[in-house]
């Protein structure tokens, strides 16, 4: 068995890897355990282990990565947990000390180190699939602990093209508002708007300018680094908060349109803090970021009646899907539904288990293809429940997934980020940018 | 023969991906919900079929095999720990709920199914199976039965053993599978073994199957809270409901201790001095709900209580229990090592006996949660202590030596819903007749004649 490593971050994380009192209620909810049916899967399974490493009964071995590594960090378990256990917490610091520790999968830190830091390779990556199976050495030619968009990518999912005009190219950095504006915001793409949804990306902006805010696509930005420290690459995952940091701590308002670049950019603050002065800057940081629907719906105080419906969402029957990057790490769960039940032309219905996970999970779509496309389809048998024919969610990991799902099962449903939907009655339309 | 035989065998049986021999894979079948349990198995197997569960249990009692069933793992007895190694039989996969016959009022499960998912599907058909052990989330049906669970409702439904009408186990002695009882509510057909196997803590087979007896949903429920600033008070209040011709369906007792933990965990606005709290359930038809109500929250204010109150709706009704729920939960892991009673006196000396535990413990210094469920006097005094501090340690164990003692002496037993397991050993020859132990001794040598069945737990050899 191997010796543990420095358990510097299970060690800082004790508060939470110790809460867990073993009652199994977890079982129900966590859908990784559902799935298999293994306690090694389970929440208290993963955080016993987690347990054990500090009193020196458990190594950082290959089958304790292996637990580890089979969670979704969906935080379904923390949500119900009676005595508040933080999973989420002490498996990211488990994965980071074993990072640390045993390092990555080759295949997982080049790109997690190379690629996606550096935005031009990696959309070249991203064009030329041959040579980013070449920077895959190992990987079986499957794509591993890419952003979770991306991730979705490989296991042969239905793959949605690489967009043909990136974000940058398709908008200036300066977006003023059409009028005297209210507010300046940083826009934070994020890699998934960047390169695979640009277009809905440029609606967003939109909208933003409609609502009188000047939108600066800061260049200086970069991919929000949640795939990589969420996967335990503490490293690169600091080297990209330090830059978003400086790039944008000057704004008042940093807003995405992605709800894991959300939860990323937020958790900064939770893992990677160097010292205490960083983790208040990092904190302060925090505090900033805001989803777009929550961002809109603080702008338009409360009140959604200032939004028209997009030509071709006319009479349709809407769901929302909550991605657990949004409702459990962000805690946004009215904000969206509020826009979808006040846009005038939109019919909305709730569907049963609106905030269970689609099973994407980042690398776990990869890493667990089976069992996440089963956990993705009792979310599509949710919705077909809900007889929706429009999902609208925020997270594009969460679209490609549900999308997959959807055309699995030959369901008639469409799947729209929420921003897609409407647009600020008055301004000019966004559906036809650049 | 070597230990990689067997696992080659039970490969061969269960499949490879169903057969785990890691130390993680080990580890994580070492433990149950008490906090001092714990030892490891050999070898982890995850049976898909009855089939498959018969040659395990021919493959362990030919090779003198320990076999210890597990469900959940939600036990806080140290029943499915592993105490002797050999296989962890894990029943997760088992889980199908097979049919659901309302004309029957009666469901057949897999021994693995969880109880929530089973309540799920009832309710789809406005069925229910009484018994609800608060751990319905994670326990299964095989190991409620296996532990003759009971939960809040036992005041007005009772308990696990009542609603099991056939239980199908893969017995040693018999070397496979046999179907006790049958799917009818009337069977006097020779000895009553289905009653025999509730309860046995899984030393005696391994259930795969049961048939389960349902009632209808209930047409109406409604909940009530009452607060009392005296602990012993509170226990008085439980005796004069019964009294004024009440049977409510729930009677939950919370103390101070409880109170605070779920004020601060589920955001409950409970006065943070009120010594106790009786939760109350009634359910039956809408109006006599609401008379009996009435009359629980009457009774309770003349008991001497502070105050009372209802939930003004399910859903706040839900969040109540829900919090109790989790304020229970909170109890078992208070402090490092948490001696969790299960006594259970006869409802007319609860008083007097939470009187009693509360004394012995104020006098040896020691912090002690007393909840329970009060309807049938069943409590779990809770002495918080650490195991790994000897001598805090020690003190606790004489400490709930004397609780023991004490429930034994007002009429009452050692476990009301917990099992022994091993958690409870130690008391059973002090507290019982010793031909009840030869007795049972003989019959598990009659259905498990090499004692592979959860070995070491319930007496002491
Ligand atoms: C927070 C909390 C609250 C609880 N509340 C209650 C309560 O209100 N009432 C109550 O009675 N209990 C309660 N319990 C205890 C526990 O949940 C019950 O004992 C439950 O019945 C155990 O079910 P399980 O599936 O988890 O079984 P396990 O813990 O896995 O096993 C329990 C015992 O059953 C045996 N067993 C399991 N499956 C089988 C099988 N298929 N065949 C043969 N033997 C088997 C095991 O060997 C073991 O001896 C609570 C526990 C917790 C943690
Ligand atoms: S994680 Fe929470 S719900 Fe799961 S076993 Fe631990 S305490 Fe219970
Ligand atoms: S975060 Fe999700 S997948 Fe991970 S243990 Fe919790 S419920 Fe399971």
């Amino acid at each position: 068995m191997k010796t543990s490593g420095s358990l510097e971050n299970i060690r800082k994380f004790r508060a939470d890897v110790e809460q867990c009192m073993k009652c199994g209620f977890c079982g129900y909810f966590c859908p990784v355990y559902r799935e298999s049916r293994m306690e090694k899967g389970l929440a208290r399974g993963k955080n016993q282990l987690i347990k054990a490493t500090l009193t020196g009964e458990q190594g950082l071995t290959r089958g304790f990565y292996e637990a580890i590594d089979n969670c979704l960090l969906c935080k379904t378990c923390v949500q119900y947990c009676p005595a508040k256990t933080r999973i989420d917490r002490a498996v990211t610091a488990a994965r980071a000390d074993y990072a640390a520790d045993a390092g990555l999968p080759l295949a997982k830190s080049l790109v997690l180190r190379f690629v996606l830091p550096n935005r031009r390779l990696f959309g070249a990556a991203l064009r030329f699939a041959s040579w980013f199976q070449h920077v895959l050495p190992g990987s079986g030619g499957r794509f591993r602990h890419l952003p979770h968009f991306l991730a979705a990518l490989g296991a042969g999912r239905t793959i949605p093209e690489i967009a043909p005009r990136f974000l940058r190219s398709l908008l200036p950095e300066n977006n003023p508002a059409p009028g005297p504006a209210r507010r300046r915001v940083a826009f934070f793409p994020g890699c998934a708007a960047e390169f695979v949804f640009p277009e809905t990306a440029a609606m967003l902006v939109r909208t933003l300018n409609g609502l009188g805010c000047d939108v600066v696509l800061d260049r200086r930005q970069g991919c929000c680094g949640a795939a990589a420290y969420f996967s335990g690459d503490f490293e690169t995952g600091r080297r990209l908060a330090r830059k978003n940091v400086s790039a944008l701590e000057g704004y008042d308002s940093i807003v995405t349109g992605c709800a894991t670049c959300g939860a990323g950019l937020r958790e900064y603050a939770v893992y990677l803090a160097g010292d205490a002065a960083e983790k208040r800057r990092l904190e302060a940081f925090a505090s900033r970021v805001a989803d777009f629907s929550e961002f809109v719906v603080m702008l338009l105080s409360e009140n959604a009646g200032g939004l028209q419906l997009n030509p071709g969402f006319e009479g349709r029957k809407a769901t929302w899907h909550d991605p657990c990057h949004l409702s459990r790490h962000q805690e946004i769960r009215e904000q969206p539904r509020k826009i979808l039940k006040a846009v005038a032309g939109l019919e909305f219905v709730e569907m049963p288990g609106a905030d269970r996970c689609c099973g994407l999970g980042g690398s776990f779509s990869i890493t667990h293809f089976e069992a996440s496309k089963r956990i993705a389809d009792l979310k599509a048998e949710s919705i077909a429940a809900s007889g929706a024919n429009l999902v609208v969610t925020a997270c594009p990991g969460c679209i490609i997934q549900l999308r997959d799902a959807i055309s699995r099962r030959r369901m008639k449903v469409e799947v729209a980020h929420i921003g897609e939907l409407f647009s600020v009655k008055g301004a000019a339309r966004a559906d036809n940018p650049g | 023969m070597a230990f990689s035989e067997i696992i080659d065998s039970l490969v061969r049986i269960a499949g490879r991906e169903n057969v785990l021999t890691e130390d993680e894979d080990r580890r994580v079948y070492s433990y149950d919900a008490t906090s001092q349990w714990k030892a490891m198995p050999d070898a982890v197997v995850f049976p898909a079929n009855t089939g498959q569960v018969e040659g395990i249990v021919r493959l362990a009692d030919a090779k003198g095999v320990p076999l210890t069933p597990r469900g959940g793992g939600t036990n806080v007895s140290g029943g499915s720990v592993p105490i002797r190694g050999g296989i962890a039989l894990v029943m997760t996969k088992m889980n199908r709920i097979l049919s659901v016959e309302p004309e029957n009022l009666s469901a057949r499960v897999e021994a693995g199914a969880v109880l929530m998912d089973l309540q799920g599907a009832l309710a789809a058909r406005k069925l229910i199976f009484p018994p609800d052990p608060q751990s319905f989330l994670g326990a299964t049906l095989g190991g409620i039965i296996a532990e003759n669970a009971g939960g809040p409702v036992c005041v007005k439904y009772g308990v696990t053993k009542q609603y099991i009408l056939g239980i199908k186990a893969v017995i040693p002695a018999a070397g496979r599978a046999v179907e006790f009882g049958g799917v009818t509510v009337k069977n006097v057909v020779g000895y009553d073994l289905v009653s025999l196997i509730t309860g046995s803590e899984g030393t005696l087979g391994v259930i795969t199957e049961a048939v389960l007896r349902l009632m209808p949903l209930p047409a109406a429920r409604k909940t009530l809270l009452a607060l009392f600033d005296d602990l012993p008070k509170a226990g008085e209040a439980v005796g004069m409901v019964f009294d004024s011709g009440t049977v409510p369906a729930k009677i939950e007792l919370l103390d101070n201790w409880v109170i605070r933990s779920i004020n601060r965990t589920a955001g409950m606005k409970l006065p943070e001095n009120a010594a106790a709290m009786l939760m109350f359930e009634l359910d039956g038809r809408p109006e006599a709900v609401e008379s009996d109500a009435a009359k629980v929250m009457r009774v309770c204010m003349a008991a001497g209580a502070t105050g009372t109150t209802a939930a003004g709706n399910d859903a706040e009704a839900l969040s109540w229990w829900r919090a109790r729920s989790a304020g229970f939960a909170a109890v078992f892991s208070a402090a490092p090592t948490v001696l969790a009673e299960d006594v259970t006196v006869p409802r007319s000396r609860m008083p007097e006996f939470i009187r009693k535990v509360t004394g012995i413990c104020k006098t040896m210094g020691l912090e002690v949660t007393v909840i329970g469920h009060a309807g049938d006097g069943n409590l779990h005094p809770s002495v918080l202590t650490d195991q790994k501090n000897a001598a805090h340690f020690e003190k606790a164990k004489i400490a709930v030596d004397r609780i023991v003692e004490a429930a034994i002496e007002f009429g009452g037993v050692l476990s009301g819903e917990h099992g022994i397991g091993l958690e409870k050993m130690k008391f059973m020859r002090r507290t019982q007749d010793p031909f009840f132990i030869e007795a049972m001794k003989q019959i598990k040598k009659t259905f498990d004649p090499r004692g592979i069945m959860n070995p070491g737990k319930i007496w002491e050899d």
